[in-house]
């Protein structure tokens, strides 16, 4: 601290002018972040362009193995914990913590769930061989015809497996704001760690929103 | 820092109700048979909902529009990616060079042990044909 101004506020950074100087920054570097974090599932979305544009036929038939009522009921799970996420920063910006402590434990459990019915999704793929690249073998009578269907399952696997990597590390930033929120950390004059780490959480929403009909609703 | 924008929570749930809507759309149209328009409508409801998402949830709508322009340079990107891919991946085999690009790719397979290889259109692939394939590219 330079000790600038000793009526400043205690999170103000002394290499900042003013509180809202500050906050602009934060959220501008958060959305720098962002366009990273676009054009690294845009690598994956590349592959998966290119791939159904070579194997039209077999995406769709290979489609037909994933279970459209697992990916809706997480698309639903995922929506309502960004409302719950979207809530929890309204709470803290009207200053009422407590509520703003429980929507971020609601976004919390909402998150394990999403993740529970991705493992039970991927507890089957692993039983019965759809599996990416060479660990494919299934040779069920909806597959046998299928030209290379361990390209879809490797693309299925890595997309949802980042995507996967991303809820579960949003969940340990939301226990670490649950935490801060709740020993009273984060208050309406400042909590600019939980408006980052909501943008982070929209983006994950954001990402599924693309994946839910590109692997579970094609044709 | 009372100048923040402070979203009404009536905006919040609407547009929460207005994305699971969405998402039960996407799913119902998914089984009406639109050919080639299927990706196309699951496509632009997808866009919709992720605009909702960005502009509301993630208060672009709000902010400043440095972050807006922010995220619409990474959707540019992204686009530049996809076109100049596009034009290699697509366009492969036309001259010739490269007859094999869409024959099965991972011989190594478990599961091409036991299945005979096919080509895009299910026809059995001859594994030791590979000669008569590039002749025909060639004449």
């Amino acid at each position: 601290m330079s000790g600038h101004d000793p009526n400043s506020p205690r999170h103000l950074k002394h290499y900042f002018h003013d509180v809202n100087q500050q906050y602009e920054t934060s959220k501008f570097a958060m959305w720098a972040f962002i366009l990273t974090e676009v054009l690294t599932f845009a690598g994956l979305f590349v592959a998966y362009i290119v791939y159904r544009s070579w194997y039209p036929d077999m995406f769709i038939d290979a489609h037909k193995l994933l279970d459209v009522n697992k990916g809706l009921m997480n698309t639903i799970v995922l929506i309502t914990s960004s409302l719950t996420m979207a809530l929890a920063i309204w709470a803290i910006q009207k200053n009422n913590r407590k509520l703003s402590v429980l929507m971020l434990v609601a976004t919390f459990l909402f998150a394990f769930v999403f993740l529970g019915i991705k493992y039970l999704e991927y507890s089957h793929k692993f039983e019965v061989g759809q599996l990416p690249g060479e660990f494919y073998s299934y040779m069920g009578p909806d597959a046998v015809h299928l030209n290379n269907p361990h390209i879809f399952f490797s693309i299925y696997f890595i997309m949802t497996g980042l995507h996967g990597l991303h809820v579960a590390i949003g969940m340990g930033l939301i226990a670490w704001l649950i935490y801060s929120t709740y020993k009273g950390n984060l208050t309406s004059e400042y909590y600019t760690p939980m408006e980052m780490i909501g943008i982070f959480w929209h983006l994950v929403d954001l990402i599924w929103i693309y994946l839910f009909p590109l692997f579970y609703l094609i044709g | 820092m009372s100048e923040h924008h402070i979203t009404p929570l009536r905006t919040y749930l609407i547009i929460a109700a207005t994305l699971l809507f969405l998402s039960g759309v996407t799913v119902w149209v998914s089984y009406v048979d639109l050919g080639a328009l299927n990706i196309v409508v699951a496509m632009l409801v997808a866009t919709l909902k992720a605009s909702l998402v960005a502009f509301f949830f993630m208060h672009l709508l709000w902010d400043d529009k440095k972050n807006l322009t922010m995220f619409l340079m990474s959707l540019m990107f992204f686009g530049i990616f996809v076109t100049i891919t596009l034009l290699d991946t697509e366009f492969r085999g036309d001259l010739g060079l490269n007859p094999e690009t869409k024959d099965p790719i991972n011989k190594r397979a478990a599961f091409y042990d036991t299945l005979p290889l096919t080509d895009t259109h299910g026809h059995p692939v001859d594994e030791h044909s590979d000669d008569h394939h590039e002749d025909k590219d060639h004449h």
